[in-house]
């Protein structure tokens, strides 16, 4: 019993101490593992913290580049670097269609912010097959805010570039227009798209792509803008366009064509009636086109200003009676011809030029084909198949061809800048840069007897309203009838103003045309060219002539040109 | 008969009063609240149909507490042995008379009472594993052959788990065992060798996956895969932690929660929502509550003497943490979704049960941390 005790004892005693030892290591490893413990909950919180700041994980988020269809566009800029279009960064917003959960309370959600989209369609959009659909695009950083703040799961934002125009609808016709995916569509902005200035990726420079200069002058721009406008409504006409042009260099200083739009609403742009009337309306010019008749006149050697030309009986042709609109019944003088607008007489000079030569002269001048510009070409003109003695004389005094005003412009751009065909530009050009690739067309003095008809047109013809005191502003006025249903309509007008200044020594043309314009009582109920679009020539050189540094010169020295002009007929 | 030091004294019940460990019993009971508070919230603000519930089953639960810590632990030393014999048989049964649910045969049918025999094994292994190495003499505890013993004691209910299949649980049996052995002493050889044996073996093991458990590794790996399916939890629930901020987003106001984005959220995602709520800082305290209870049990497992007490103990602890890390893991995208709970917070009775008993086993170790037991007392079954 005591041995057997004493065993036990002893035993139990070794049992002890390997016990120790047994507990010394469990307490090791008890102490490890409590630091596993602690590390595992270290981590699960460096996890909380790696989500709280990346809300959803980046990874599962489409690429910029893979999202967005968005290209990145050189800043547009005016002739004195204005901004006049430029890119900033807008969220869209996106779904993951198969990731929202709850469609209804999405779109519900959706709709409290997305007021302009129907319910229906964000629906739709929601409802979609696949991964991805565009939910809204270019939202305002407020939208993108409040819908950020609804934490809606299976949606997301990009950042996309976006066009924006701060001018808005002011240059719109030079500018053009992007669609939803920043790529030109028309304007300049196509331009920048066709010569490889928008790129998918954004420029590695830190100023970005250098800007496109433009030869426009956001303050003409702007004067001629408003001064359509007004004449718009002054004279209740559908549509007014008008470009600004410097006869030297050919850049178009400014150009606007109304109804506009504002290319920040793309969707407006898509409007028929808004489109750009300068450069792809082609109308049949009416009297302004007696500039081209005379200066060919003068220039083939055919007559001259003291040569004359009966305008006392209208001209038969055909069966077609050709008459005078202020019919003075008697022979007149070349200068007279063009200030009374005589049709006989103008008729009466094309046949003296012949056929050919009228054909030739007018295609020297770039009547008779589209006109290339970095808008592209302008519309086709009309020019009849076969050109016969008959449409000579329409033509003579503007019916018969129908050419966009720009075309017109330009041509008549040539009969005061000295003779020389210069391509007109929307893009900045020095005068000595377009110098280098003008044509001289026509003689030296036939553009400067051209000057004194001009000018003396606004002395004493048609173009009166136009003459601003000290800016000597010369033109032709144009009133032609539109053609309604087949037939040359009394009551439908498309009034014209070919207008230059200063005439001493020609620096801008200014042209204006008014479609429909009403016989309105300020026009003493008439709604000829002389009473609507020269008025507004006046108005708008008085506007640019001073931003323009035109110098205007004192009255006396006007008169004493006025003498002069009378002393010569 | 000699009273030495190895004398083991039944204590009484005063005794077990006053050796009770009170401030572990506060801090899981602050764990039910945290639990109360979130199911409070999930239900839109109101007690129906869960916190009621779960503070009703987490005072059952402590009943049972008490009755497991203060039963003399001679008993569980002796039941041990048949628990898990118990246990393994109930697993074995289920493949054969068990109720399929959700593509899964977990269940066995009793009347009109389902019961998992998975969650009697949680407890029963942790027993069986202790009382082995009580009962095996130190110098074999790195010997190939007493080691082959436990392995295979983890390895069996390990497979039938597979089977049912739960990956979940085969994890946290794997787990439990293997810090059981590596607390047991075993040499770290066998761990070095388990580790890479596991990792070798991965490949294997993917061929032995049913599809929805490969959809669910797979997915892990890539949510965005299948956004609707096995990658919504994660996806979402990953959206509504990165919500929460620093500060959360206020009680009952988070959005994921709140308006029905999130799945399953008063069950195995109920931190999700927590972490939405509370935040940053609520998420990282109520870790640290369970760390807390982690360590405080860790402290008790080394205290005692008996081998069997101190593995008990360990044992649950090691199924605290598994289960904490599981969960909170799962829900941020750490690791795949297994569907494990979120101990003492997220709502369900059974692993409620499973878990006041292992936390009575963990008590009942510590009331009696110096008690040691004679050879004839363990060699009782």
């Amino acid at each position: 019993m005591f041995w057997g005790s004493s065993m036990a004892d002893f035993r139990s005693h070794l049992i002890f101490r390997r016990d120790a030892a047994l507990k010394t290591r469990t307490r090791a490893r008890g102490g490890l593992m409590s630091i596993c413990f602690a590390l595992g909950f270290a981590m699960v919180a460096l996890r909380l913290v790696t989500l709280g700041i990346v809300p959803g994980d980046e990874t599962l988020r489409p690429k910029w580049s893979q999202l967005s269809s968005a290209v990145h566009r050189p800043d547009i800029v005016d002739r004195q670097g204005r901004m006049l279009a430029t890119d900033i960064l807008a969220g869209s917003l996106f779904a993951n269609p198969s990731r929202v959960t709850d469609v209804d309370t999405t779109v519900e959600q959706l709709a409290t912010v997305l007021k302009d989209i129907k319910p229906k369609v964000l629906r739709k959009r929601l409802e979609g097959e696949g991964k991805f659909a565009w939910v809204a695009r270019e939202l305002t950083p407020r939208q993108q805010a409040r819908l950020h703040a609804l934490g809606l799961p299976g949606l997301d934002f990009v950042q996309e570039a976006h066009r924006v125009y701060p001018a808005g609808a002011t240059a719109s016709h030079v500018l053009g227009f992007v669609d939803v995916d920043n790529r030109g569509l028309a304007g300049m902005e196509k331009y920048v798209d066709r010569t490889g200035g928008a790129s998918s990726t954004p420029s590695a420079s830190e100023e970005g792509p250098s800007p496109v200069r433009l030869s426009v002058d956001l303050s003409v721009q702007h004067a001629v803008h408003a001064e359509l406008a007004d004449a718009m409504k002054r004279y209740k006409a559908k549509a007014a366009a008008g470009l600004v042009l410097d006869v030297h260099s050919g850049e178009i200083v400014a150009l606007a064509s109304l109804p506009d739009y504002d290319p920040n609403r793309r969707k407006q742009a898509l409007d028929k009636n808004r489109f750009n009337r300068v450069t792809s309306g082609v109308y049949e010019m009416g009297s302004v086109f007696k500039v081209f008749t005379t200066a060919g006149a003068l220039d083939s050697g055919v007559t001259s200003l003291d040569k004359g030309y009966d305008a006392t009986h209208p001209l038969k042709v055909a069966s077609f009676t050709i008459n005078d609109f202020h019919a003075k019944r008697r022979w007149l003088s070349v200068p007279e011809i063009f200030i009374y607008s005589s049709n006989i007489g103008s008729a009466k000079m094309a046949l003296d030029m012949g056929r050919k030569r009228h054909k030739a002269f007018l295609g020297r001048l770039g009547l008779l084909s589209r006109m290339e510009t970095e808008m592209g070409p302008t519309a086709s003109p009309i020019v009849p198949k076969n050109w016969s003695r008959l449409n000579t004389i329409t033509i003579a005094f503007g019916h018969g061809v129908s050419v966009t005003p720009l075309q017109l412009a330009s041509g008549a751009a040539t009969l005061v800048n000295g003779g020389y065909a210069i391509n007109p530009t929307f893009l900045a050009r020095s005068r000595e840069e377009a110098r280098i690739q003008a044509k001289r067309v026509i003689k030296l003095q036939t553009s400067d007897l051209m000057r004194y008809l001009l000018r003396l047109n606004v002395q004493k013809g048609s173009g009166r309203r136009a003459d601003i005191a000290g800016y000597r502003v010369g033109g032709k006025t144009g009133t032609a009838e539109k053609v309604v249903n087949g037939r040359y309509s009394r009551s439908a007008l498309m009034t014209s103003f070919l207008g230059m200044f200063p005439m001493d020594a020609p620096e801008y043309l200014v042209l204006v045309v008014l479609d429909e314009p009403q016989r309105v009582a300020e026009t003493k109920g008439q709604a000829t060219a002389g009473l609507n679009a020269a008025p507004t020539v006046g108005r708008i050189v008085e506007r640019i002539g001073p931003m323009l540094g035109v110098t205007p010169v004192l009255e006396r020295k006007r008169k004493r040109f006025d003498e002069h002009v009378r002393a010569s007929y | 008969m000699f009273a030495g030091p190895i004398e083991a004294p039944r204590l009484s019940f005063g005794e077990k009063l006053i050796a009770f460990n009170w401030v572990f019993v506060l801090l899981i009971s602050c764990l039910a609240c945290v639990g109360a508070v979130a199911l409070y919230s999930v239900a839109g603000g109101a007690f129906d149909p869960w916190a009621e519930t779960h503070v009703i089953r987490y005072c059952l639960g402590l009943g049972l507490l008490f009755g497991v810590a203060l039963t003399d632990i001679r008993i569980w030393v002796r039941l041990a042995y048949p628990v898990y014999m118990l246990a393994l048989a109930l697993l074995v049964a289920v493949p054969l008379v068990g109720v399929e649910a959700g593509g899964a045969k977990r269940w066995l049918q009793i009347g009109s009472f389902g019961f998992q025999p998975a969650e009697l094994m949680k407890v029963a292994l942790v027993l069986a594993l202790a009382r082995y190495y009580e009962w095996l003499p130190a110098k074999y505890i790195s010997n190939p052959l007493a080691l082959m013993v436990p392995v295979l004691m983890i390895m069996v209910p390990v497979g039938l788990v597979v089977m049912q299949p739960d990956l979940g649980t085969a994890v946290l049996f794997a787990a439990v065992g293997g810090g059981l052995l590596f607390l047991a002493g075993a040499s770290w050889i066998y761990f070095v060798f388990g580790i890479v044996g596991v990792v070798g073996a991965i490949p294997f093991v993917w061929s032995f996956l049913h599809d929805y458990q490969k959809a669910r590794v797979l997915t892990f790996i890539d949510p965005g895969k299948d956004p609707l399916g096995a990658g919504y939890h994660i996806l979402q629930s990953k959206i509504a932690v990165g919500s929460g901020g620093v500060t959360g987003k206020g009680y009952m106001q988070g959005t994921q929660s709140q308006l029905n984005f999130l799945p399953e959220k008063h069950t195995d995602f109920i931190f999700t929502m927590f972490a939405e709520e509370m935040g940053f800082v609520g998420s990282v305290s109520l870790l640290l509550i369970y760390l807390l209870v982690l360590l405080s049990i860790v402290y008790m497992a080394v205290r005692c003497r008996s081998q069997f007490a101190r593995l008990v103990a360990a044992g649950v602890g090691i199924t605290l943490f598994v289960y904490v890390f599981i969960n909170v893991a799962m829900v941020m995208g750490l690791v795949p979704v297994v569907g494990v709970p979120l101990p003492l917070v997220s709502y369900g009775g059974t692993s409620m049960i499973t878990l006041m008993f292992g936390f009575g086993l963990v008590l009942n170790a510590h009331v009696h941390r110096r008690t040691q037991f004679r050879r004839h007392e363990i060699r009782g079954v």
